[in-house]
């Protein structure tokens, strides 16, 4: 299964890394590593069991997965998810989300220690309410994900599991993994915080209105939660539970994100590409749906607290995966639309509940919508002076600094106004509103380009291509005619 | 016979004149005057040669001040004799 193999990707990573202990399980996960690209299927009770583990029994646990094949002994990875049973790209998802706990754990085991909470109830709200969520938004926004997305989607991801299947479908596999929303969300967080992943699902419910926001809210809503789950200061049990595994995430999410992405597309194999750069479509990928799903519920989860409790430590947290993911993600979500942005950050929190509180859409559309205006007349403009910058950077032959070139912009501006200036007077001396090319020639001239010796064509053969020289200098053509005429 | 006004052979030039972004520049500083067709290919030669002159210009500063990159404090003192020189 998809999620066996994500869960292996990680599970190996981490077991790679500690080469001590190199047991004979280990090293057929590792073999199976490889295998990952393509979703082999792998006891899925056993990846997830690795995902959800991460720290204590992904070793252990692991190992005797990996010989029995059998879902890792029952503990915070609820076995009963039905590993298999869930869709595969809540296996996948599950597995995206699985291996980049997994690193993490082995690289900060006291980040892991998380009891998983879940709540069954929880679940199917989120569910249905990322189902909602997710079929209003436009899943094509999914295949936005920004890294940002996928941060908070490892949480999600592994949630949602169950439901990996897409926006469009993700809807049905929110569904499908509410079901099981505990023992896959489960799975998936096994990979990074298995309580995370249960907590993401209770938060999801009620945050899915706050994920639908604008991607930029989902991004700070990321970093909120981040900084939210770190400091669990939110009231609401899921939350903080989620906030923990958010902080917890958004540390690790760096490297999950990265990773994620890699399992992502591993996993995506079957969910889909959710990996964090944008891709496009991903709404079928059912992976998205999931992995949007448990983001959105991180992000949802954060979000909420910043409504709710005062968030703490958030701007910590915002700013680190705002950078990381704003980047990421303000590139992609910008130019889509923001519907897709939306979704595709709703996806990344995987809140899928439509109704998402408008102030976090609303702090984000406003802000486009004004950049829209200034950005279109600076940028014609920019473009058109940097042209010229360029042709500078050429003629001097030599490096040259980002400064440097800014400069020779500006000197470009003043002179095009004493350009301007400067044919308006001639053209007012010679009595004409229009501009001539004699004007031109006359300024040439007082700029000292022009001279007895040097004249006009001679200038013009010089430096312009052959097309423009044609249209300059008049040349006599058969027929007795003259082009340009004179 | 006469060629048409528009370039032909090739149609990829290189090193293309922005037309159209001289044209608004000019449109926008002035927009009581008209600018002809083949004065836009003008100003872009002007252009060039201002570039040209500065570029030089800028290149003596860094090599005065023994530099291997140029800095914007050896363009901003080019561009100060430069743009006096092309005043008009």
């Amino acid at each position: 299964m998809v999620v066996p193999e994500s869960a292996l990707k990680p599970v190996p990573a981490p077991q790679v890394v500690q080469s001590p202990s190199g047991e004979s399980s280990r090293g057929s996960l590792e073999l199976q590593l490889p295998e990952l690209k393509p979703p082999t299927t792998l006891a899925p009770g056993l990846l997830l069991a690795l995902g959800k583990r991460k720290q204590r029994l992904r070793l252990s646990e692991f190992q005797q997965g990996v010989d029995q094949e059998l879902p890792l002994s029952p503990g915070p990875l609820t076995e009963p998810h039905g590993n298999a049973g869930a869709s595969s790209l809540t296996s996948s998802l599950n597995l995206a989300l699985a291996t980049p706990p997994v690193p993490q754990s082995v690289q900060r085991p006291g980040l892991a220690r998380r009891p998983p909470t879940r709540r069954a109830v929880d679940v199917g709200a989120f569910l249905q309410d990322l189902q909602d969520t997710s079929v209003a938004l436009a899943l094509p926004g999914d295949s936005l994900r920004t890294p940002v997305a996928t941060l908070p989607t490892d949480t999600v991801l592994e949630d949602t599991q169950p439901f990996s299947q897409p926006l469009i479908g993700r809807s049905p596999n929110v569904r499908h993994s509410l079901p099981c929303p505990s023992s896959s969300a489960e799975r998936t967080v096994g990979r990074r915080t298995q309580s995370s992943g249960p907590r993401l699902q209770n938060n999801s419910p009620g945050r899915p209105d706050q994920l639908l926001v604008g991607k930029a809210e989902e991004v700070d809503a990321l970093a909120v939660g981040f900084p939210n789950t770190s400091n669990s200061s939110s009231g609401e049990d899921g939350l903080q539970p989620l906030q923990d595994g958010v902080g917890e995430e958004a540390e690790d999410v760096m490297e999950e994100s990265l990773s994620m992405s890699d399992e992502e597309e591993a996993a995506g194999a079957q969910g889909s590409a959710r990996a964090e750069e944008p891709k496009t479509h991903k709404e079928g990928t059912e992976a998205e749906g999931s992995w949007g799903a448990t983001e959105a519920k991180e992000l949802e989860g954060p979000s909420r607290d910043k409504d709710t409790a005062g968030r703490t430590g958030s701007p910590e947290l915002t700013s680190i995966t705002l950078e990381f993911q704003q980047a990421r993600q303000l590139e992609f979500l910008e130019p889509a639309q923001p519907t897709s942005t939306a979704v595709g950050l709703f996806r990344q929190q995987s809140i899928p509940a439509p109704s998402l509180p408008p102030e976090p859409l609303s702090a984000r559309r406003p802000p486009r919508a004004r950049t829209a205006g200034p950005r279109l007349r600076q940028d014609p403009y920019k473009t058109g002076l940097s042209h010229y910058a360029k042709l500078f950077s050429f003629y001097t032959k030599m490096p040259m600094e980002k400064a440097a070139l800014e400069m020779v912009e500006k000197c470009l501006d003043k002179y095009f106004q004493h350009l301007c200036d400067d044919l308006e007077v001639f053209a007012a001396h010679a009595g004409r509103k229009t501009v001539r090319p004699e004007d031109l020639e006359l300024l040439l001239r007082r700029q000292g380009l022009v001279t007895d010796q040097v004249s006009l064509h001679v200038l013009v053969e010089r430096h312009l291509p052959l097309q423009y020289r044609q249209l300059l200098i008049p040349c006599a053509f058969s027929g007795n005619t003259v082009f340009p005429a004179q | 016979m006469a060629l048409s006004t528009t370039v032909s052979q090739s149609k990829r030039i290189k090193r293309k004149a922005p037309r159209g972004f001289l044209k608004r520049i000019f449109k926008r500083q002035k927009p009581h005057l008209r600018l002809e067709s083949s004065c836009d290919l003008l100003v872009h030669l002007n252009c060039l040669l201002f570039i040209r002159r500065l570029a030089e210009e800028s290149r003596a500063n860094a090599c005065k001040n023994k530099c291997g990159i140029i800095k914007d404090q050896h363009v901003l003192a080019a561009a100060k004799v430069i743009l006096k020189k092309s005043r008009g």
